[in-house]
Order: structure tokens, then sequence, then C-alpha cells
């Protein structure tokens, strides 16, 4: 059964990448019923984090999330995945004994194909993304006391102006 | 010239009942939030300035001056909520707002002043032209995250936001309750609030507009939003109203407390 293998879930956030641990995924089953996810003691029982990749550059944050918007992996999610995932064995026909859960299903057969890993994008994995977003500053240190906050202000400028500047239609930019 | 709201010793500000918002008094009310860039309007908004007598105790002794922005209701629908008698608007000092259909950013500057700098304001616009504005008002005011993007989309943007309190709506587009329960699956807390304004004509300007906003409060209540309140935004505006619900109410709040 696809349930019983383990469980990553990947989030995207304005200073790098995270990436989570299923621990316990009864947990996780009742998680949808009952809302635990707003529950910081119950959900960290259930989810851990296992790898955070911060941006180097301003530059580098928005590569990357210009590449998200578009459901594309870059070579620093790749890494970062190869790094923090189980290693994956090279036979062929075996699968992987994890799948790696990603909000955005675009992306899920992006990394899937790039990687070679099982990818899975459902309600599930949305939920587990909202309770890791709402509790991200308590499994990432470094971000608390408004650092995520800095970095969301820098990198939604650095993409907001890229995108008005970058106009494929000219059409409101009329010279009348 | 003369007239208008000049400020001076005539005019006393008071708070509103609601939170983080403001009533002028002069020769005119007026609403106004507390201006979060003194000097400085954002769409040629009256300014109005005030005198604070020293905090006792404070050091120096010298009255303060507090600028305040009149928040013109025949220009904003929230401030037109807000004039209208709306029981609570839930967008506060502190809280996390996901602004959908940001336009120029006028309402959202007011939205800035509320919240505050312990608050933050996601303001998301989709065409180029206001979207530049925007980003000219986010410059100055640093709790506003602009992000020209497609609401439809909410994935397009996900790395750019964190969970919010609040979602606000102002998009005027057939599907926007959709729209709005889209970007609230993945970004609204549990127990948060959508404030949507509904233009009855942009929906469907063929029906009747209260079955327009009932069929809206509907769509919302089948995305896991329980209907607290509905407000028409006459006399500012026609054929308007503004809905709000709670996404994803706690069921157990009763049997635990």
């Amino acid at each position: 059964m696809a349930d019983s293998k383990t469980l990553f879930t990947l989030l995207e956030c304005a200073a790098g990448y995270a990436l989570f641990e299923v621990v316990a995924f009864e947990e996780i089953g009742s998680l949808l019923e009952d809302n635990v996810v707003t529950d910081l003691k119950r959900f960290g029982r259930a989810v851990k984090l296992k790898g955070f990749q911060p941006f180097e550059s301003a530059h580098e944050a928005l590569e990357n999330a210009n590449a998200i918007s578009e459901h594309a992996m870059t070579g620093t999610l790749h890494n970062f995945l190869e790094l923090n995932l189980p290693k994956v064995s090279k036979k062929k026909g075996k699968t992987s004994n994890f799948s790696l859960g990603l909000i955005d299903p675009g992306l899920a057969t992006a990394v899937s194909e790039g990687l070679g890993i099982s990818c899975r994008s459902d309600d599930t994995i949305r939920e587990i993304s909202r309770g890791c977003r709402l509790h991200l500053e308590s499994f990432i240190k470094g971000l608390t006391g408004g650092a995520a906050e800095k970095a969301q202000l820098g990198l939604g400028h650095s993409y907001s102006r890229s995108k008005v500047k970058f106009n494929p239609h000219r059409s409101d930019n009329m010279i009348i | 010239g003369r007239g208008g709201m000049k400020g001076g010793s005539k005019v006393v500000v008071e708070p509103h009942r609601h939170e983080g918002i403001f009533v002028a008094r002069g020769k005119e009310d007026a609403l106004v939030t507390l201006n979060s860039t003194p000097g400085v309007a954002v769409y040629g908004e009256k300014r109005i300035s005030v005198e604070v007598p020293p905090v006792p105790g404070s050091e120096s002794s010298t009255p303060t001056k507090v600028e305040y922005r009149v928040w013109n209701p025949f220009r904003s629908k929230l401030a037109a909520a807000v004039l209208g008698g709306m029981d609570n608007i839930w967008i506060a000092p502190g809280m996390k707002v996901l602004y959908l259909g940001a336009a120029a950013g006028t309402t959202v500057s007011h939205v800035s002043d509320i919240v505050g700098p312990k608050g933050a304001v996601y303001a998301v616009e989709f065409s180029h032209r206001p979207g530049r504005d925007l980003l000219g008002v986010a410059k100055l005011r640093t709790n506003i995250i602009p992000i020209v993007e497609d609401a439809r989309h909410p994935l397009k943007y996900r790395m750019l936001i964190g969970m919010v309190d609040v979602v606000f709506a102002d998009i005027a587009q057939p599907d926007q309750a959709r729209i709005v329960a889209l970007n609230s699956h993945y970004f609204l807390k549990n127990g948060g609030h959508a404030v949507v304004a509904i233009k009855a004509s942009c929906i469907d300007s063929t029906a009747a507009p209260e079955a327009v906003f009932r069929r809206e409060v509907s769509k919302l209540q089948s995305e896991q939003f329980k209907p607290l309140e509905q407000l028409t935004l006459e006399p500012y505006e026609r054929d308007h109203a503004v809905v709000i619900g709670e996404y994803r109410p706690s069921k157990k709040k009763k049997s635990k407390d």
C-alpha cells in the first residue's frame, strides 16, 4: 500500500526550501478530520523537519521563485532533495520505498521525472503543507523574529518587479 | 485653499469601535487611519495632523504631532462597510491579511495602517499598470508584500506567503467565490475569516442583486465557510455587498472550554 511508505513533504518558502518527514501516519489521518494542524504539540509529534536549505542570495531566491511558479525544478531544489531524501536504488523496476509530497501537481511531475522518485500531490499533502506553513517559525529557528516576513518582502518586491518589467502582452503599456 | 479637513486644533480624533481605525471629529466627521508614513499621501487623500499631549513621565515635554489619512467610503468598499456598521471586519492591528484585487493600493494602504508594523498585507494584483503603482506604495510601507500575479493561481505565489488571519477579496470576477476558496485552502488559518466585497453586476448582471449575494454566500458555505455577516454598501455603492465568513470554525469549542 502506498500509504505505508515513508512520506516526506516539501515546503517552498521565501527563505529557502524545507523538507518535512511524516513520522506518525495515523496522526496525519485524523489531522484531516479534527484539524490537528493548528495544534503545534500534536503536529510537531507527527511531522519532523528533515532539512532546510536557505537561499544564499536574493538572486537565487528570485530564480527559484520564478521556476516554482512555472512548476519547474531548479538545480538548487534538485541538490537539496538528493541530499536530504533517502538514496534511491538505480536498479530497474525497483521503486523508492518513500514518497515525496508536493503541493503543486506540476512540480510533482517534474521532480518525479528528474529524480526518479515517487511523488504525490493530494488533499493530504495540502493539509500537511498548511500545518508546515503555519508552524514554520517553530521548526526553523532562523526564521523567528520577523526574518520570514523580511524574506517574503524582499522576494515579493523582486518577483513583482520582474513581472511588471517582463510583459509579453504590451497592451497596458500603450503610449497615446 | 480653505475648507476640508485641514486639521488644527479644532479636530479631535477618537478611536473607532474597530481597533486600528479612527474618527476625526471636526466640522464634518471623517473615517481616518493612522498614517504610517507621516507627510506622505498615497493617492491624494487628505491628511489630518493633530497634537497629542506628551505622555506623563516620558522624556520630552513638548506635544507631538500625529498624522491621520482620511479614508473615503466612496472610494473604498472596506471603508463603506465600516461606516455601514459592519459588526466585525476582522482586520485589526497585528493581523496578517491576504488582499486579493489590490489594484493600485489605495485601500491596501489603509489596511497597512490598520494592521500596523506587527501585521502584514500580502497584496495580490494581476494587472501590470496598477501593479506598478502598488509596488510604489509598498516601497514606503514595509508591511505590504506586493505580489503581481494571478489570484486564480495561488500556487504561483506560494513562496511569498505565510498563513494569514484574513482573506480580503475585491476582484469583481464571476468566479470570485472560487478564487477566495482556493486561496483560503492554501493560506487561511483555521478559524480565520474571509471578507468578500461583491459587485452583483460582475457576477450576474441579469439576476436580482439579493439573489446574487445569496448564491455567493452559499458558494462560500460549500467551501467550509460559516457565514457570519452580510451588509449592502448603500449609500456608497449600488448593488454591492460585503459578506464575511469564518473558515473551518472549530467544532470542539463548546465541549472543550
